[in-house]
């Protein structure tokens, strides 16, 4: 019985720094080009058509941010709990904004890594994508919830 | 740490470190802006009337009912800023292919083919897209003198169900 303990927490674990260093990178690296490109990271935003006017830029300066403060939490596994909760709701947010945006059958670029307005259109792929990075993200939310009640246990 | 309060202490942690990370991202994202070359404004107004608003204080954007007037009476041409695949799967009748995203490349056999002082209205698909002023703005700046862009305007013409080119097939 222990040994089987044992490997279960020794694939728990595998499975947490799995999730989290791909996610670390999945949101360093959607970060950098929208930090680089402003402006058209604020077409892409306003081209979703779900802000008003005026939060526009506001989002387009501030999420690149976001996104590359939280990988590097999980990249240098600091902060886990925030930042693994902060990465579920917004993987959360992109597919909802995704799905709402293809049912409305919008043709409009992703800006999910690239800025370029006709290098990353949103289709099914895209939501196919980002529907397993959601799962990737929930997955390490719960595992960091897991490992931190597991912490407090006695022995 | 009594037993109960351990999932209560994760919450706590997950909310204040939430928070911490909230307010990294708004603090570098606002000095980042600030202090580089390329910034932009905080606050844009992002609407597509001011986009279109021309420097007289005149409005680039055509309404639906004035274009159609226009292709009854063969008085306009009308430029399709969108991609030649979405060309191809029906346009506004007659309707020329200018796709924006490779506008240099079809500069001298559509642009230079053009009468620069025809009406010319651009359009594409969709409110928010921007392709059919990009390319009424290039044209303005070759030249052009009277350039309207119909926003939206693949929509609202089958909408009106106005004469189209079907796809051919």
């Amino acid at each position: 019985m222990p040994q089987k303990k044992i490997s279960h927490d020794v694939i728990l674990t595998i499975l947490y720094h799995f999730t989290r260093l791909v996610m670390a990178g999945v949101f360093i690296y959607a970060s950098i080009d929208k930090i680089i490109h402003p402006d058209l990271f604020a077409e892409a935003v306003y081209n979703y058509q779900v802000l008003p006017g005026y939060l526009v830029n506001l989002t387009a300066l501030i999420l690149p941010w976001l996104e590359l403060t939280l990988g590097t939490c999980l990249l240098i596994n600091r902060w886990m709990a925030g930042a693994s909760a902060l990465a579920a709701m917004l993987m959360a947010l992109f597919v909802g904004l995704i799905i709402f945006n293809l049912a409305r059958g919008l043709d409009i670029s992703c800006g999910c890594f690239s800025t370029a307005p006709d290098e990353d259109p949103v289709t099914f792929l895209t939501l196919a994508r980002d529907l397993v990075l959601l799962c990737l993200a929930w997955c390490l939310a719960g595992l960091t919830l897991y490992q931190n009640i597991r912490r407090y246990q006695p022995e | 740490m009594t037993v109960s309060s351990r999932p209560g202490q994760h919450f706590t942690n997950t909310a204040r470190q939430a928070v911490f990370i909230l307010m990294i991202s708004l603090f570098v994202g606002a000095a980042v802006n600030l202090i580089r070359p390329d910034s932009i404004p905080f606050v844009d107004s992002w609407s597509m009337a001011e986009k279109l608003a021309t420097e007289n204080g005149g409005t680039m954007a055509i309404s639906l009912s004035e274009a159609a007037t226009l292709f009854e009476k063969d008085a306009a041409v009308f430029l399709d800023a969108r991609s030649p695949a979405e060309y191809d799967q029906g346009h506004i009748q007659g309707a020329v292919n200018l796709p924006w995203h490779e506008v240099d490349n079809y500069f001298e056999t559509v642009i230079m083919a053009l009468d620069p002082e025809a009406m010319t209205i651009t359009y594409c698909d969709g409110e928010a897209c921007t392709l059919s002023h990009d390319l009424a703005a290039l044209l303005k700046d070759l030249g052009f003198t009277r350039v309207k862009v119909l926003v939206n305007g693949w929509t609202l013409w089958q909408e009106r169900q106005l004469p189209t080119n079907a796809p051919s097939s």
